[in-house]
């Protein structure tokens, strides 16, 4: 009978150890496990950096036509405050429009190869111009001085979490103690969990009926923020402890405080998440901590518990009492004598603007990530704390997003045929802008919503660039001669008139907008009027392979056929191409690369990479000039005069261009320091039935308008070896007095016209030589 | 009959040419910009005022008012300027190594003085791009050229007009050892330079050194050469002389 009952027994015990045996092993395996993820947090990479995309700097000097206006406003956006007594601190200005003066305190900032320290500068204007700038502290007089690039955006995994790490010897000791005392009082008593706080915690919380109060301690805080979610389970909560416990045998109280000082929560602006206790010192009071008052580092350590409730962006009066209950405390635990504790009481919280980083120019930043892709990976970009900066002026691009929707609204309400149901064949649009002598990319929309379409227009649609492509032809002509070509000058008289072109064993037949057609006309006529017939008939004698040279010259990179049709532009080319080539011409020759990204540095300000402004000169100034000088025509009187009518009055360049279907709608213009493109048209190819002139046109003007407001007026400047000479432009000849009519043409010297007006005759030419 | 041919057809066109385009100016608004006021009457009203120009010929012209739309040139600008310097790049003979040629001005005073452009006349743009270059000029002396690149890229930014900024930009890349880029700076610096022997010498000078860089020594010597034709005091250029005569005379010894 014993033996069954010794059976049972032994097969028990065995049973039990068996169970406490695997338990031991499981046990020590998954404490193993948790600790090696401890280590490698804490050994490891613990946090990503997200890479920010940065503006370009603005540039202020003496003799600038400034609109105050503008420079206040991008203070704003930089996150400067308004002083009303002079600035004594970094991020403040006053303005005294009563005295013509701006005083900022600037902030420092590095910019690659450059160091900006921070200083108290006075700009002194005149109207609107800049007549002194000084630097404050040494009394000098500065020639310019650069305000710091705005942050466009970072380039994040999933969240963005914006923080700057910092060592425990740079956190003054008032802020730590201010933290410890409402989070952990007895941190550095415990071993990784506090009994008696767990106890405090259960006793509060079953008076209460619910879970008020958390017995964590700072290392289990850290642990959870580290590893765990937020959700309150038992078995969350046993992880975190033992966590916590192995942290605090593993690494010192030092290393766990510090880690958690640049690990925590602080605050959220827009995207972007406020991590560490760095990164909140700057949102919330734009200071290091170095220089937090006793007040505001009890009101950092306060948030600690619910950032966004308590913050004094929300709420200065929920800010403001917690912030009290944080001076209790540390006048209890006798961090600071009354007198501080009462001087901090009477400190005010100011009413502050939260500037949220928005990303307000998503589509340049997609065109950044392709040019960036090329070098750097996905996770380099968004885990290395890259700083990229770029040619992007924030003002334009606003300006040029701003043009763009309001001008296509504008479309639909006036051509209600323009509005569509589907989201997916909505009346779209595009903008890009380039500074013609750097080939800075300045702005560029590349649609409408980026929240419906992410597709961008300016480097990824193709589209048929229409009577837009026509200066290549006209300049293709004015390069010819020679070799039994027919030289061309503006003056030339060409016909336009109805014609078949053999090609290939095919004919084409170009016709002319509403099959009207003017016979012979001059050159520039021709070209102001954008005459289809005029035009291949030149295209015909150049030869239509020039004419593709000339536009892969100027910088246009899709591959284009030489077929008739191309002298009217049936290619497929972007809104990107089109700006670089006319560009060229805008730069009296030069070709300057499209310039996106300007630098790129790493988390330690060290450049990775430089882009520099690339120059070629693929024109000679005198062809760049007489085509600038056909082109402002077509502003002056031609398709596009009325941009003139709608106040746009600066000496400027263009060009129409209207597809053959009534499919797409372009205009290219320029002012001798900038450029804009602009297309309209639908996605899906839908006939759009307006012309250049009707449907791009209104919405450059209005950006052009607004993107020089105020700057410096500029004109092409005229290059040795043209002659201007006045002309009857019905017959191309040299005008006399008798002409009803007259034009100033330019010329290549040796190429102007040297008989009189036939059609007036009589007196004697007049003729003006520049060289 | 050939010749009479052709007259008649040229005068038919010429006729059906005026016939459209007067058609044609008919049929749009009328333009005032082609537009010559009768001599007997008066501008209109709304015309600015304008000065009557002074008489370019015996035959009394009236004066034009011009008309907002026009192209207009900036005369005072172009007056100003000086003949054109016969180009540079067509050398069909080449100069001697040895023997410089033979200049065809003196050496010319020093004209490297960038902030004597400045004077109260200077557009402020130009001035703060002349500063601007200066700073530039200064970062690259000191060994920069990192930074001065940075600073003179700005120049051309306020002012695409600045012909030293181009300069500068090309000697920047060369001393950073990208001869091509340099090149084609200097490119663009001449043609805004042509005015301005000193330094379209400086240019021709260094774009010696850049070809010489390539180990294009033919270029090399004729930009030399063309440097010195402009400026017998360039010194680029003569030290660029002095170092290729140096082995050549210690080899005739």
């Amino acid at each position: 009978m014993k033996r069954p009952k010794l059976r049972i027994f032994s097969i028990l015990v065995i049973s039990l150890l068996i169970v406490t045996s695997s338990g031991l092993v499981f046990g020590s395996w998954y404490l193993r496990r948790l600790e090696e993820t401890v280590t490698a947090k804490f050994e490891g990479q613990k946090w990503r950096f997200p890479s920010k995309i940065y503006s370009d700097t603005y540039l202020l000097y003496v003799g600038i036509n400034l609109r105050s206006d503008d420079l206040l406003e991008k203070l704003r956006r930089l996150g400067y405050h308004e002083s009303q007594s002079s600035p004594k601190r970094r991020g403040e200005y006053r303005f005294q429009p009563s005295r013509g003066l701006v005083e900022i305190y600037l902030r420092e900032f590095s910019y690659p190869t450059e160091q900006f320290k921070g200083a108290p500068v006075r700009i002194s204007l005149q109207g609107t111009i800049i007549t002194k700038i000084e630097n404050l502290a040494t009394g000098e007089e500065m020639v310019s001085l650069e305000l710091e690039p705005e942050l466009i955006t970072g380039l994040y995994d999933r969240v963005w979490e914006e923080r700057r790490v910092v060592t425990l010897t740079e956190v003054p000791p008032l802020i730590t103690k201010a933290i410890l005392a409402v989070e952990d009082e007895r941190f550095y008593d415990h071993h990784g969990i506090d009994p008696v706080s767990v106890m405090r915690a259960v006793w509060v919380n079953l008076r209460s009926g619910g879970v008020v109060q958390g017995g964590s301690t700072l290392t289990q805080q850290l642990m959870k923020n580290f590893f765990l979610s937020d959700e309150r389970t038992f078995s969350r909560k046993v992880k975190e402890a033992v966590m916590a416990l192995i942290a605090e045998r593993k690494y010192s109280k030092d290393q766990i405080l510090e880690n958690y000082l640049n690990e925590i929560y602080l605050g959220q602006r827009g995207s972007q998440g406020i991590f560490g206790i760095w990164e909140a010192s700057q949102f919330y009071f734009s200071k290091p901590l170095s220089d937090l008052t006793v007040g505001e580092a009890a009101l950092l350590a306060g948030l600690v518990r619910a950032p966004n409730r308590l913050s004094p962006y929300k709420s200065l009066d929920a800010a403001t009492k917690r912030r009290n209950v944080v001076l209790v405390k540390l006048l209890d635990n006798q961090v600071i004598t009354r007198k501080q504790y009462e001087a901090a009481l009477r400190e005010s919280l100011p009413q502050r603007e939260m500037i949220k980083v928005t990303n307000d120019a998503p589509y340049y930043v997609d065109y950044l990530r392709r040019e960036l892709a090329e070098n750097y990976s996905n996770d380099v970009l968004t885990a290395e704390g890259l700083k990229i900066f770029t040619s992007m002026d924030l003002q334009l691009q606003k300006i040029a997003e701003r043009s763009l929707a309001e001008g296509l609204k504008k479309l639909e309400a006036s051509y209600p045929a323009l509005r569509r149901r589907g989201e997916e064949d909505n009346l779209e649009g595009a903008i890009v802008v380039l500074r013609p002598q750097t080939g800075e990319i300045k702005a560029m929309v590349g649609g409408r919503s980026y929240q419906k379409s992410q597709f961008n227009r300016v480097f990824q649609a193709k589209r048929q660039p229409g009577s837009i492509f026509k200066p290549f032809v006209y300049l293709a002509a004015l390069m010819s001669g020679g070799e039994g070509r027919k030289k061309f000058t503006p003056a030339t008289m060409v016909e336009d008139a109805p014609f078949k072109w053999s090609y290939d064993g095919q004919d084409w037949e170009p016709g002319n907008y509403n099959d009207e057609y003017f016979g012979t006309v001059t050159f520039r006529r021709a070209l102001e009027k954008s005459l289809n017939s005029a035009t291949a008939r030149i295209a015909r004698e150049v030869g239509i392979k020039r004419v593709s040279e000339i536009a892969h010259r100027l910088g246009v990179q899709s591959p284009l056929p030489a077929v008739p049709s191309l002298s009217l532009g049936a290619a497929e080319v972007t809104p990107l191409e089109v700006a670089y080539a006319f560009s060229t011409l805008a730069n009296n020759g030069v070709r300057a690369r499209p310039l996106a990204v300007k630098q790129v540095t790493d988390a330690d300000a060290k450049v990775r990479e430089k882009r520099d402004i690339k120059v070629d000169k693929v024109l000679t100034p005198q062809l760049a000039f007489i085509m600038n000088h056909l082109l402002r025509g077509v502003l002056d009187r031609g398709t596009a005069d009325v941009a003139r009518r709608w106040g746009f009055t600066r000496p400027a360049a263009g060009k129409t261009g209207t597809t053959n279907d009534y499919k797409d709608a372009w205009f290219v213009g320029y002012t001798p320091d900038l450029l804009a493109v602009v297309w309209v048209g639908f996605d899906n190819k839908a006939k759009l039935g307006l012309s250049g002139a009707q449907a791009a046109l209104p919405i450059w003007t209005e950006f052009m308008k607004r993107a020089t407001a105020g700057t410096p007026v500029t004109d092409f400047v005229v290059p040795p070896g043209i002659r201007i000479v006045e002309i009857d432009p019905l017959s191309g000849q040299l005008a006399t007095p008798n002409c009803s009519y007259i034009l100033r043409e330019a010329f290549l010297e040796g190429e102007e016209p040297t008989k009189t007006c036939p059609l007036h005759p009589v007196a004697s030419p007049q003729v003006s030589k520049f060289d | 009959m050939k010749i009479l041919q052709d007259t008649f057809s040229k005068r038919i066109y010429l006729i059906l040419g005026l016939a459209s385009i007067i058609g044609a100016t008919q049929s749009c608004a009328p333009r005032p910009v082609y537009r010559r006021p009768p001599p007997s009457s008066s501008p209109p009203a709304s015309s600015p005022k304008v000065p009557p120009a002074p008489a370019p010929s015996p035959v009394e012209e009236p004066p034009r008012t011009p008309l907002p739309q026009e192209s207009k040139i900036r005369e005072q600008d172009l007056k100003t300027k000086s003949p054109i310097t016969p180009p540079a790049a067509k050398e069909t003979v080449k100069p001697p190594l040895l023997a410089p040629p033979e200049p065809t001005t003196g050496p010319l005073p020093d004209d490297s003085s960038l902030l004597a452009k400045i004077t109260p006349g200077t557009p402020p743009q130009r001035a703060a791009s002349l500063r601007l270059t200066e700073e530039g000029r200064k970062l690259l002396e000191a060994g920069d050229a990192a930074k001065a690149l940075s600073r003179l890229e700005k120049t051309i930014v306020i002012d695409s007009t600045n012909p030293y900024g181009y300069f500068y930009l090309a000697k920047t890349h060369y001393q950073l050892g990208r001869f091509k880029e340099s090149l084609s700076f200097l490119d663009v610096a001449e043609s805004r330079l042509s005015s301005e022997p000193f330094w379209l010498a400086e240019v021709h000078a260094l774009r010696g050194e850049n070809f010489r860089a390539l180990g294009m020594s033919d270029k090399a010597e004729a930009s030399y050469a063309q440097a010195l034709r402009l400026n017998s005091g360039n010194r680029t250029a003569n030290d660029a002389l002095t170092r290729s005569q140096k082995p050549t005379q210690a080899t005739s010894h």
